[in-house]
Formats: structure tokens, C-alpha cells, sequence
């Protein structure tokens, strides 16, 4: 393998150097749960949900951008990586709206899955005012529910990335931040076609082939 | 023309028509070979640009802690009877618009303001309204 | 301790708008004495004398510019942050207003140490009134030919306080939305535009003229071991004489806020900005340096009339807006604080508060993206730990209250 050594729950493990903590962690079949990563599109590290505990270092850091170094010491498991993990579900839980906990896109919700492995309790926070946009119906292709985003920008990055397309930007600040079409306007544009990429790589049910539909 | 020339341009729209409109940003995507979604990203995320119309005259008051121990809060609620409007709103007669904003380094003078790109500290109701008059 | 006028001794002195009159009091004999030696000795010195930025996070500086020195690239950037967003601070002003030729000088010799052709200056909007000054005391050292090896360019913010973070900053020049960004890859080894870069605050680099022409040693013997040399410290709020002193680090707190600055019956204060720590009225005598507590140098004072509840939901009513919106733990949380803390300060407070705000705190801490939403819960926590007894009549009288309603209902 690689140069690099490490260990990682006490597996010696080694990687070329610029590899992730993530990508070396997989190779050992260590899952570290993630939620914005994937694979194929560039790491953004903004959900935090992949944070891990680095031996020396006063925080937690994200595995899916930080790149191995020689000597590393890392517990992906311990009760604070855990105890943050479980904090930020339930900060995205609480931020978008609420039927999809019921209705049958539940089921292949990542944050649900993510919510129902880190058992996730009763809600403990609560902000003002739930995200709340009316659905996009216009697009043939794909059918946005803003109020199910959880802002990972998979949408944006796989549309960019993957597509070559560019359909979907990030505006606003804060809490308003929201993945929009040009100037905030409903998804309808022509260079949007039925690729569907953007479908595949939504971990909630905030996009949606239109056929499918979500009452 | 480069992409880091992008809030210059941004800003430059503002200067010169008081405020960034669909228009503008479709302009300014062109010319920088961008999407429009992601000028539109850039100007709705600093709060000194504006997607809306505003007034001649943009007053940002401080609603920071510093100004609001010197009664930050009265300074905006003499502006208001002033004016006649709320945060976030412009006159009838498009001379002012009047926004809360936070901390613009000018502590020691607080409470304190932004009048488009002048500071004016140590503000009274009556200092306030002075000011006010010496803009058309 | 008096104070000690070193960075702030031009100022109300020289003309800041005019050259000749900043050289006649010594101006750019440092950078003439810059010009004679190495880079690496220019560095040396800088680390030798303890210099640590002065914008809130007190990195060291030589250590800093020598990663850059030293990173491969040919094309380095400098970059001087102006962009002082953090509540309380506006001693970066007070300098580019009184005296912008020390930044010139401190830029020209970063520049001359790092190996970086091209320097920017990123400047607040809210201080677009100094854009002018500025770019006249540019022109003017230019002229005499002191920045012959630093093309310095201004680059205006459009109001975010996220972009005094360094990475937003660089975001925001680079003409992107003001998004923190992850770290590694550090600016000195990847910034702006991939390039190496160096961030230093305006006042980091005010220090700098005068650590190379008096000596690291004349430098390092003030202050403390870890806190070397001196620091504007920008007091507002409740005192009688609000505004910029320069005292030397580790001078002591009461003495800034009481004696010179005239401040009485003081109940708290709140040291570094909006995500600074609080400091009661019983450790008053607490020496302001790195290893204590420091931040921007914001003092922000108040006294026995004010409401220590009220004063962190306006904290981090602050924090939540100007929060970039990039990471859950910062976005979410601040937005749930802000929930919380305004239910307690509107009598509408519940058990368990106190323990939402702790938790949430231990998470962002530990797992936000930058300093912003890694330092946001500070003054939450340390007002639950100097003043837990607020919190809890906060919540005990939201309980009365509402049981009489039912009792009524």
C-alpha cells in the first residue's frame, strides 16, 4: 500500500499520502457514517457528520477532507465523535419540514437511516421557524421540495461535477442559505434534462421525479 | 475578465443603480461566463448588497451590543418616527431606506450609523434628525 | 502600567495624508534596514521576538511566513486583513485612519520576507470611508518607491463578518460567496487562488516596522512569555472614556477599564468580540494576554444595571446572522440558540434549556467547520458559568408564570 501509516481503532493502517481519513478507514471496512460525502464528487465537509476523534488535536475533525498523516491516531467510535454525530441529525431533523417522517419517502431518507443508527431520541431542539418553500412542480424532470433539503449540496456539486450542467447555486446566508435555480426561481430550465443525476445523489426526498410524486 | 472581479461588478451595479436586479446579474453573468445562480449566490450572501430597490439613501444603523448599551434602540426608533418606516423599508419619496445592520467599528462614538458611506457617532434623536435633513 | 504608545505613536502626530511627514518621524528607516538583510533574517527576527497575530487567534507570525518563505510556487500573496468585523474592535481603523503609512511599511516588508509580489488589502465595506486615505498613502509610498517589489491592491468586503475568517476572506476575493473553507490545505501552502498565501491582521503587521528596526530583543521584553510586545485594546460599552489604548500585554483589566477608560460598577466583561470570553466582576484583575484572555483586544464593559441573558441572545443574534451557512453544527445551532435564548429573555423559558445550550455547545466546539461557529458558544458557556443563577430565575420565573396562567386559564 501507501506511505503513509496510521492507526485507526487500533488497526495499523497505511495509505499514499492525500489520501482521506474516510478513504483509508473504508479500505479496512471501518465505516465512518457520512451524509454530504460521496465518493465521486469533490468533499465539501459541511454536514459534519463524519467527524472523528485524531489522538492530539483539541477537535473533532471531518474525515472525509482531512488527509491522512504518518503517525495518526484516530477513533472513529468514541462518545464524543458519537454524541456530536447524534447532535447534528437532530439539528438537520429539526431545520426542515416535517412530513417526510411519515410518508413513504421516509423509507430511503439517509438522515432517517442515519437518525434510526444513531438512535436518535425524542427531538430536544427546536428552531423558530421550519424551512418552508412551496414544491417546484414546473420541470418535467425534477420536482423540488425545498423543505425537505438539509443544505448537503450533493444536488449542486453532482449537477456541476457529474452532469457538467450548473442548474443549481447556493445563495442566501446563515440559516436562509437554500439551493437555488438562477435568481431564486422554480426549477424549469432548458438546459435541465431527464439525467436525473440530481435525483440520485438527493439523500432526502427534496428532489423527485415528478411521476412519482409526494402528497 | 475574471471570476474575482465578481463582487466588484456586484458592488459597482449597486453604486451605480442603488440596487443589483435580475437584469444586472444576467449582464454580469455573461460577461464573467457564469452561471446566474451563482452572482445571484454572491449577492444575496453580504448584506450590504440588495436584490430590491432601495432608496437614494441608505442608513444603516448599529444594532450591535457596543451601541445598543448606548440606547441603539432609541437611535432606530427615532429614525422610524423620523421616517415614517420600519427596518428593511423605504420612503414613498425614495430618498431613504433604513436598515439595521451589525457592528461597523465605531464603538467608541456609539450609537452610531452608516449614512451610505459616512459614519456619524454619538447620536441623539435631535443630532439624528439634523442629519437627516442635510440629504435631499 | 501607563500605556505605551509604540504602534499608536504616529497617530494625531504625522499627516495621513501625506508621505513626508510619516519619513520624518522615522518612517521606512525599517524597511530600508529590511532591504539590507535576507528574507530568512527578516523572519528569524520576526519569530525571535514572539509576534503573534493580533486579530484574534494569535498564531504565531514568523512561524507563519516561514511555511509560506518556504512553500513551493513562485507567485506568494500577502494579504492584510482589514476586514475587522468583530463586535467592539475598531483599532484597525483607528490606525488606517491616523497613521496608513506603518501598514505600507509593515506590508513591504512581509512582502520583502514572504517573497510575494502582489498584496491585497481587504477592507470592510463599512469602512469604505478609509478606501480613499487608503489608496492615497498606496499611491504616495509607491511614489517614493518603497513598494517596488509589492503591487498592493484593495479589495472590497459587501458587509459579512464571516470574511475576517481567513479562508472566507479568500473566498470572498476570489470573487465567491464568503463560505468558510476546509482546512488543510493551510493559506500558506494553498490560499488564494491556490497560491501560497499569508493572512495577517492590520495591526499584526503594524508591529512589524518596529520589531525590525528596534531589535526582537527590545521587543521581547514586553509583555509576558507568551504575549510579547503590545496591544491596542478597544474599550466600549459602559465607561466614561470609550476608545483605542495601547497598553503593553499582560497589563492588567481593571486597571484599562477603571482607570483609564472610567468604568464603574462594572458587572461583566466580555474580552475578544462577540465570541470572546466573559470576564466577572471578581476576576476583574485578569492580565489581558494570549495565555489568558485576549481575542481582537475588544473590551466591551458593562455594568451592574445590564442583563446578562439579554446580552447573549444580542450575542448570538449576531453570530446566527452572520453565521456563512456552510456547516450544520454553526448554521442549525446558532439558529436554535437563538430560539432558546430569545424564549428566556421573553419569559417564555423552559427546564432543560440550560442543558440544550450546553449540549449544542460541546458540538459546535468540537465539530464546526471554522472559528466562527467553533467559538460561538463561548460567551454561552461563560455566562452559564458566572451567571447560572440568571439563567435558572430566567426559567424559574417563565415556570411561575405560565402555572399562574393555568391556576387563571
Amino acid at each position: 500500500m501507501g506511505d503513509v501509516k496510521l492507526i485507526i481503532d487500533g488497526t495499523e493502517v497505511s495509505g499514499p499520502s492525500g489520501m482521506t481519513i474516510l478513504e483509508a478507514a473504508n479500505e479496512t471496512d471501518i465505516n465512518i457514517p457520512t451524509l454530504c460525502h460521496r465518493p465521486d464528487l469533490k468533499p465539501e465537509g459541511n454536514c459534519r457528520i463524519c467527524v472523528v476523534e485524531v489522538e492530539g488535536s483539541p477537535r473533532l475533525v471531518a474525515s472525509c477532507h482531512t488527509p491522512i498523516t504518518e503517525g495518526m491516531v484516530i477513533n472513529t467510535c468514541t462518545p464524543k465523535a458519537l454524541a456530536a454525530r447524534k447532535t447534528v441529525v437532530e439539528l438537520l431533523i429539526a431545520g426542515h419540514t416535517g412530513p417526510c417522517v411519515t410518508d413513504e419517502c421516509a423509507k430511503d431518507c439517509e438522515l432517517h437511516y442515519l437518525a434510526a443508527e444513531l438512535e436518535v431520541g425524542p427531538p430536544r431542539f427546536q428552531v423558530k421557524a421550519r424551512r418552508s418553500y412551496p414544491m417546484e412542480t414546473l420541470s418535467p424532470y425534477v420536482q423540488r421540495d425545498m423543505g425537505r433539503c438539509i443544505l448537503c449540496r450533493r444536488c449542486v456539486r453532482a449537477c456541476t461535477e457529474i452532469a457538467k450542467k450548473n442548474v443549481f447555486s447556493m445563495a442566501y446566508r446563515g440559516f436562509h442559505s437554500k439551493v437555488v435555480v438562477d435568481c431564486d426561481v422554480p426549477l424549469d430550465k432548458e438546459e435541465c434534462r431527464d439525467c436525473g443525476i440530481c435525483i440520485d445523489y438527493c439523500p432526502t426526498s427534496a428532489l423527485t421525479k415528478p411521476n412519482k410524486g409526494v402528497s | 475578465m475574471e471570476r474575482d472581479q465578481l463582487l466588484g461588478m456586484i458592488k459597482e451595479e449597486q453604486a451605480k443603480n442603488g440596487s443589483v436586479s435580475d437584469g444586472a446579474m444576467a449582464h454580469i453573468a455573461q460577461t464573467l461566463h457564469l452561471p446566474i445562480g451563482n452572482v445571484y449566490g454572491v449577492t444575496t450572501f453580504y448584506s450590504f448588497l440588495s436584490t430590491r430597490p432601495l432608496g437614494r439613501h441608505v442608513i444603516h444603523i448599529c444594532k450591535s451590543v457596543p451601541c445598543f448599551l448606548q440606547n441603539g434602540a432609541m437611535m432606530a426608533a427615532a429614525i422610524e418616527k423620523e421616517l415614517g418606516i420600519s427596518p428593511g423599508e423605504t420612503t414613498s419619496d425614495g430618498r431613504f431606506s433604513f436598515e439595521l445592520t451589525n457592528c461597523i467599528g465605531a464603538c467608541d462614538q456609539a450609537p452610531a450609523m452608516l449614512v451610505d458611506d459616512e459614519v456619524y457617532g454619538d447620536l441623539t434623536p435631535e443630532k439624528i434628525g439634523e442629519i437627516l435633513k442635510s440629504f435631499e | 502600567m501607563p500605556e505605551k504608545k509604540i504602534l499608536t505613536k504616529n497617530c494625531g502626530k504625522i499627516d495621513p495624508g501625506d508621505v513626508s511627514t510619516y519619513e520624518a518621524e522615522g518612517g521606512f528607516k525599517a524597511l530600508e534596514k529590511t532591504l539590507r538583510i535576507s528574507p530568512e533574517e527578516v523572519i528569524a527576527e520576526v519569530k525571535a521576538s514572539g509576534l503573534r497575530g493580533r486579530g484574534g487567534a494569535g498564531f504565531p507570525c514568523g512561524a507563519k511566513w516561514e511555511l509560506a518563505r518556504k512553500s513551493k510556487g513562485d507567485e506568494k500573496v500577502l494579504i492584510c486583513n482589514a476586514d475587522e468585523g468583530e463586535v467592539g474592535t475598531f483599532k484597525d481603523r483607528y490606525l488606517l485612519q491616523h497613521d496608513p503609512f506603518s501598514l505600507m511599511e509593515g506590508m513591504a516588508i512581509a512582502g520583502y520576507a514572504i517573497g510575494a509580489g502582489k498584496g491585497y488589502i481587504y477592507l470592510r465595506s463599512e469602512y469604505h470611508y478609509l478606501l480613499e486615505g487608503l489608496q492615497k498613502a498606496i499611491d504616495q509610498s509607491k511614489e517614493k518607491g518603497y513598494l517596488k517589489d509589492l503591487e498592493i491592491e484593495i479589495r472590497e468586503g459587501a458587509g459579512a463578518y464571516i470574511c475576517g475568517e481567513e479562508s472566507a476572506l479568500m473566498n470572498s476575493i476570489e470573487g465567491k460567496r464568503g463560505e468558510s473553507r476546509f482546512r488543510p490545505p493551510f493559506p500558506p501552502e494553498s490560499g488564494l487562488f491556490e497560491k501560497p498565501t499569508i493572512i495577517n491582521n492590520v495591526e499584526t503587521l503594524v508591529n512589524v516596522p518596529h520589531i525590525i528596526q528596534n531589535g526582537s530583543e527590545w521587543y521581547g521584553a514586553m509583555g509576558t512569555d507568551e504575549s510579547k510586545g503590545t496591544k491596542l485594546f478597544c474599550v466600549s460599552g459602559d465607561v466614561a472614556r470609550p476608545g483605542v489604548y495601547e497598553m503593553e500585554l499582560g497589563c492588567d483589566l481593571k486597571e484599562l477599564v477603571m482607570d483609564l477608560a472610567g468604568a464603574k460598577e462594572i458587572k461583566m466583561i466580555q474580552v475578544g468580540g462577540s465570541t470572546g470570553g466573559i470576564i466577572p466582576s471578581d476576576m476583574l484583575s485578569t492580565p489581558l494576554a494570549y495565555e489568558t484572555i485576549l481575542g481582537s483586544g475588544a473590551v466591551m464593559v458593562f455594568d451592574q444595571t445590564r442583563d446578562v441573558v439579554d446580552f447573549t441572545y444580542r450575542t448570538m443574534e449576531f453570530l446566527n446572522e452572520e453565521s456563512c451557512g456552510k456547516c450544520t453544527p454553526c448554521r442549525e445551532g446558532t439558529e436554535v440558540m437563538v430560539g432558546v435564548l430569545g424564549r428566556l429573555v421573553n419569559g417564555e423559558g423552559v427546564d432543560g434549556d440550560m442543558e440544550v445550550l450546553e449540549e449544542l455547545s460541546d458540538t459546535m466546539k468540537l465539530s464546526a467547520l471554522c472559528g466562527l461557529g467553533q467559538t460561538a458558544p463561548v460567551p454561552v458557556l461563560d455566562t452559564l458559568k458566572y451567571f447560572r443563577k440568571d439563567y435558572e430565575n430566567r426559567i424559574s420565573q417563565s415556570v411561575f408564570l405560565r402555572s399562574l396562567k393555568t391556576v387563571n386559564g
